[in-house]
């Protein structure tokens, strides 16, 4: 809402990527030595928000370059690794050029420089007025709506930016409030004190908002997956029979029906095939054969054979919040079907977080979007981001290491079939190998006021709430 | 007659036998403290037979069943994995009297002796126990929650010290005022004059004057506890899952207000249920240890 | 008097460094980390690392504690971690709200505990002692988030009456106001169940104590051993637990203040703790203990003016 990417996520549509700042998106061009360049036009025009010490000015080439370059470095951004082998300059006032060592293709770089995380385009001059720690809490950019108030803990108040370019926006402001306790956002709707609020992950909510009357809810994307992660490394998970006796003891349906569709629905890989190139649907997990439906007897006989006929007992911890800890709590009284005894303790979602990247956990059920099935499959499954020892440590709690050729083969791939088929391959080899049992994908519920009108189709938003434009209405 | 007698015994030292006696009819004759007891008796006992009485396994999931509406085989319908709510109450009850009686008979204990100690004797004991009460008190509960989990692990035994350590201070602070009062009065001036010693002054003056309102207030504190088990388990220290606790099915049951109201009502109800034997006993008792009632 | 007051703000000073200390140190064991709550799962190792330098978290542990002790005794809160403002501006901004809402439930427990203790007392083994019993012990069964829910849905939802969720500048007194109340009775009615069975208790001590007697013997009307008497030497415990009822209000009313989404201390702390800001958190810790210091001492205080019997010196 505050800021704009050089290219945008059409409001409503994650999966649809339109110009915002530049005036259309470019074709890239290869270089002699191999590089590949982007040159973006940007519109004229568009103005700075007022910041704290600085006056509203037009954003040119000058803050483009400077804000990709905060992106690119480590010690101003959460995210210069993805910014890693680029270069960006400035051609004239509205151009800007952005080199690449490696040339990649539109589906992993236009997220890059797109209005999510890294992409956002800042007010050079505020920024530089104000250093990137005032910044943090005083963000200025050029969105339809501007900075106001902050109070940690409570609310976030924007107002709109009459200057926008797209036009000032049809509402006089929006403040977003931190309200963790579901039943009272709820009550909150229906008192006419809140206009839009998030729901609960659950169908049942949804039907119950929807019936009365002045309320509706949204369901939307973009979808978070869940899945388990198995310790291949780590006794007696290294033994393949156990795996597949624990991949044999799920019922993805059972995890399904904690949330219920349409606001959950089933994964057959890591990576969702509903939602991304290079999943596996049902069918292509069944014709591969890494489907494992439930089937205790198959699991119980696994076990056995794997040396274990009467089981054993692991500790797992899990967080707090009910996506992670519902998983968990199913998955305990699952595996205790075919007597492995889980040992549950809750901890506070954060503990969870640095524990988990501590090895503590043998099974590692981790609810995450990714942008691509890349990120995907290098995060979780590439050696380099292995735990504890990998050179990258990342999120790699499996400890697998099999399919990094795969991956970077994939990486680089220009020809967009021939790069999904081969995350296929990646995502159904982590299958065979069962370091990874995918569950399900859950999308994002929020309810609104029937006055409220958000201007576009809401069918995903990457930020996981609804995105508040110029264009957005309350009729009352 | 009865007044002299009190004197008498309090001087001449009490004879235990007739002394409980006397309690144990004064406590007989209270209809609602017997009721009481009659209640706690009768958790205790659901408790105990909880396998015995449970219409279901308490942790057995059915997932495509959850928040399913009260039935003949599910009285207060089922949660949100499916689970008989009726059969969690009933075993909840084994955590909340843990939880519930343990950690208020530790706080109470540890804070009335330090309370008691501190506003008798006075000066530098006075001062060093009191600044240790208010460290104690300057804790919030989350945060003696956060120290107990970080220095000794998570577990029942360790939930309950928390929750003792969060209630310790507040039994001494309470204590520590009458102390303060009933130490200038002339019964217990007089026992000084006659060269009682400290110890016996303490347990037979002081104590019996202070410990009615403690004990009233310790009933109350079990609910306290019960509920606080409930918001520290999502730092770590609570009860872990699948065990049922009271505590817990509250804060779930939350949620579900509308769709499944049983499932926060249901343990409500027992909570209340329980405080109030509790309470009924805690009043009882106060009548019974208050010396100026038994005239 | 006033020497007693320095000598007890002196004496504080140790209490206050040795809370400090523990919570120093007890935060920064406690699993979890800043720089990933900062940034969230998504953040890269590296830039988790380098966020850790730059929060200053590599250094030694012993260098950041005296850090916070040479700032605090210039009376320097410092700086968040996480939103890198300072800290004095947000919990001067949350207090006024928690002070309020403390306040108000205070309120709201002595003005239907003391009552419903003082006529149970006198109606002792009545239906009505039953009655007040059972209605004082729901509001203590009840969690807060629970009963906030229910009274928000009776009185915003269904009635209209009042706001439910949310806050009002104080420079608008009485919208301001409107949005106290809800969160004050769910609050508050968790104390009442505490002030009307103490105060039942001690009433009924008091009633059979020699000097109302004496009271009574003397003609007083029933009414005059009431006020005059009996409710001025039960003051001592409620005074007791009206203190400590204002020192776990402020640390136990982040339940109500989240339900009701206003600002508060507790919320500030829990948040901090949720994020691991530290430097926050301790802060927050430093403010919290000063009132709890200044609490406990005008509790002592009062005792002298209820009771003539205690004396302080």
């Amino acid at each position: 809402m505050v800021f704009n990417g050089l290219v945008r996520y059409q409001p409503g549509n994650s999966a649809v990527i339109e110009p915002d700042l530049a005036t259309e998106i470019p074709e890239p061009e290869m270089t002699a030595d191999g590089k590949q360049t982007w040159t973006f036009q940007l519109r004229q025009g568009v103005m700075c928000h007022p910041g704290p010490q600085t006056e509203s000015y037009e954003l040119t080439a000058d803050d483009v370059v400077y804000s990709l370059q905060k992106s690119a470095t480590t010690e101003r951004s959460a995210y210069a690794g993805e910014y890693a082998g680029m270069t960006f300059e400035k051609v004239d006032t509205y151009t800007v050029r952005i080199t690449l060592d490696r040339p990649l293709s539109p589906t992993l770089f236009l997220p890059k420089v797109a209005n999510y995380s890294g992409g956002f385009i800042v007010c050079a001059q505020a920024v530089e007025a104000m250093g990137d720690e005032a910044f943090k809490t005083h963000p200025v950019g050029t969105g339809p709506f501007m900075f106001q108030e902050y109070t940690p803990q409570t609310a976030i108040k924007l107002v709109a930016f009459d200057q926008y370019f797209r036009g000032a926006p049809k509402l006089a402001g929006v403040e977003l409030r931190f309200m963790p306790d579901v039943s009272s956002r709820e009550l909150g709707l229906q008192a006419g004190d809140l206009d839009v609020a998030e729901g609960l992950i659950e169908a049942q909510w949804v039907e119950r908002i929807n019936a009365s009357g002045n309320l509706r809810a949204d369901v939307f994307g973009v979808g978070e997956v869940s899945f388990l992660n198995i310790n291949i490394t780590k006794p007696p998970f290294d033994n393949p029979l156990v795996r597949q006796a624990i991949a044999y003891a799920i019922s993805r349906d059972d995890h399904v029906a904690l949330f219920n569709e349409p606001v959950a629905e089933p994964v057959y890989s890591v990576v969702p095939a509903q939602l991304l190139p290079g999943g596996l649907t049902r069918e292509e997990a069944e014709e591969r054969g890494v489907l494992f439906e439930q089937d205790i007897e198959k699991a119980k006989q696994l076990l056995a054979e794997a040396g274990y006929p009467d089981g054993f007992s692991i500790d797992l911890i899990t967080s707090e919040m009910p996506t992670y800890r519902r998983n968990y709590e199913v998955l305990q009284a699952e595996l205790a079907e075919i007597g492995i005894q889980v040992n549950l303790n809750v901890v506070a979602h954060a503990t969870m977080h640095e524990q988990i990247r501590q090895d503590v956990n043998p099974i590692v059920i981790y609810v995450a979007w990714r942008p691509n099935a890349d990120a995907f499959l290098t995060r979780f499954f590439h050696s380099d981001s292995i735990i504890m020892t990998g050179k990258a440590p990342d999120t790699n709690f499996s400890h697998y290491d099999k399919i990094d050729d795969l991956i970077e083969q994939a990486r680089y791939e220009t020809d967009p079939d021939r790069q999904e088929e081969l995350w296929k391959q990646a995502n159904e080899q982590v299958l065979r190998d069962v370091a990874a049992y995918p569950l399900l994908f859950t999308n994002q519920v929020y309810a609104r006021s029937t006055a409220v009108d958000y201007g576009h189709e809401l069918v995903s938003s990457l930020a996981l709430y609804p995105q508040i434009t110029e264009l957005t209405t309350i009729n009352r | 007659m009865a007044q002299a007698a009190a004197t008498a015994s309090a001087l001449a030292g009490p004879r235990l036998i007739s002394q409980r006696q006397r309690a144990w009819r004064t406590f007989r004759q209270n209809r609602t403290a017997v009721a009481g007891l009659v209640l706690i008796i009768l958790i205790v006992a659901v408790a105990l037979a909880a396998p015995l009485l449970a219409p279901a396994d308490p942790t057995a999931q059915s997932i495509r069943m959850r928040l399913q509406a009260p039935s003949w085989a599910n009285p207060l319908g089922r949660d949100d994995y499916g689970r008989d709510i009726l059969s969690r109450v009933i075993y909840g009850t084994r955590v909340a009297l843990q939880v519930g009686i343990l950690s208020v008979l530790l706080g109470g204990a540890v804070g009335t002796a330090i309370g008691v100690i501190a506003g008798y004797f006075g000066g530098r004991i006075e001062a060093m126990l009191m600044r240790l009460v208010d460290i104690l008190l300057s804790f919030p509960d989350l945060i003696t929650g956060l120290l107990v989990v970080a220095v000794l692990g998570p577990g029942l035994g360790k939930l309950i010290l928390a929750i003792g350590l969060t209630i310790a201070p507040r039994f001494a602070r309470l204590a520590h005022g009458p102390t303060l009062s009933v130490k200038k009065r002339d019964f217990v001036e007089a026992a000084r004059a006659l060269g009682v010693g400290n110890g016996r002054i303490l347990r037979v003056h002081i104590l019996p004057n202070v410990l009615g309102e403690l004990i009233v207030l310790g009933s109350l504190w079990t609910a306290s506890a019960i509920r606080l088990e409930a918001s520290l388990s999502f730092i770590g220290l609570g009860v872990p899952p699948p065990t049922p606790t009271w505590g817990q099915m509250i804060r779930d049951g939350t949620i579900y207000l509308t769709d499944a109201p049983l499932y926060a009502i249901g343990p409500g109800l027992a909570l209340l249920i329980t405080v109030l034997a509790f309470n009924l006993v805690g009043d009882g008792l106060r009548d019974v240890l208050d010396p100026r009632s038994r005239a | 008097m006033l020497r007693y007051i320095l000598r007890r703000l002196l004496l504080a000073i140790p209490t206050l460094l040795a809370v400090l200390t523990v919570i120093f140190f007890i935060v920064r064991v406690a699993p979890g980390d800043p720089a990933t709550a900062a940034l969230g799962d998504y953040a890269s190792a590296e830039a988790v690392a380098a966020m850790r330098e730059r929060m200053g978290l590599n250094e030694p542990l012993w260098k950041q504690y005296l850090t916070f002790l040479a700032d605090l005794a210039r009376g320097d809160l410092g700086r968040s971690l996480i939103t890198g403002k300072p800290i004095s501006e947000q919990i001067s901004f949350v207090l006024p709200y928690t002070v309020e809402l403390a306040i108000a439930a205070i309120v709201v427990g002595l003005i239907l505990g003391v009552p419903i203790g003082v006529i149970t007392a006198l109606r002792r083994n009545t239906l009505i002692d039953d009655i007040g019993r059972i209605v004082s012990l729901v509001g203590l069964s009840l969690p807060a988030f629970y009963l906030g829910i229910i009274l928000m849905f009776v009185f915003a939802v269904k009635l209209g009456l009042l706001p439910s969720v949310g806050s009002a500048p104080f420079s608008n007194p009485g919208k301001h106001l409107q949005h106290v109340i809800l969160p004050a009775l769910a609050l508050g009615l968790i104390e009442t169940a505490y002030m009307a069975r103490m105060t039942r208790s001690v009433m009924m001590g008091i009633l059979s104590d020699d000097f109302i007697r004496t009271a009574r013997a003397k003609g007083l009307t029933e009414r005059m051993v009431l006020i005059r008497h009996a409710l001025r030497a039960g003051l001592i415990p409620i005074v007791s637990l009206t203190g400590i009822f204002a020192i776990s209000l402020i640390g136990s009313s982040v339940v109500v203040e989240e339900v009701f989404a206003r600002p508060g201390l507790g919320r500030l702390m829990v948040g901090a703790t949720k994020q691991r800001d530290y430097t926050a958190l301790q802060s927050i810790m430093v403010v919290y203990s000063l009132i709890i210091i200044v609490i406990n001492l005008m509790t002592d205080i009062i005792y002298t003016f209820v009771d003539p019997r205690v004396r302080i010196d």
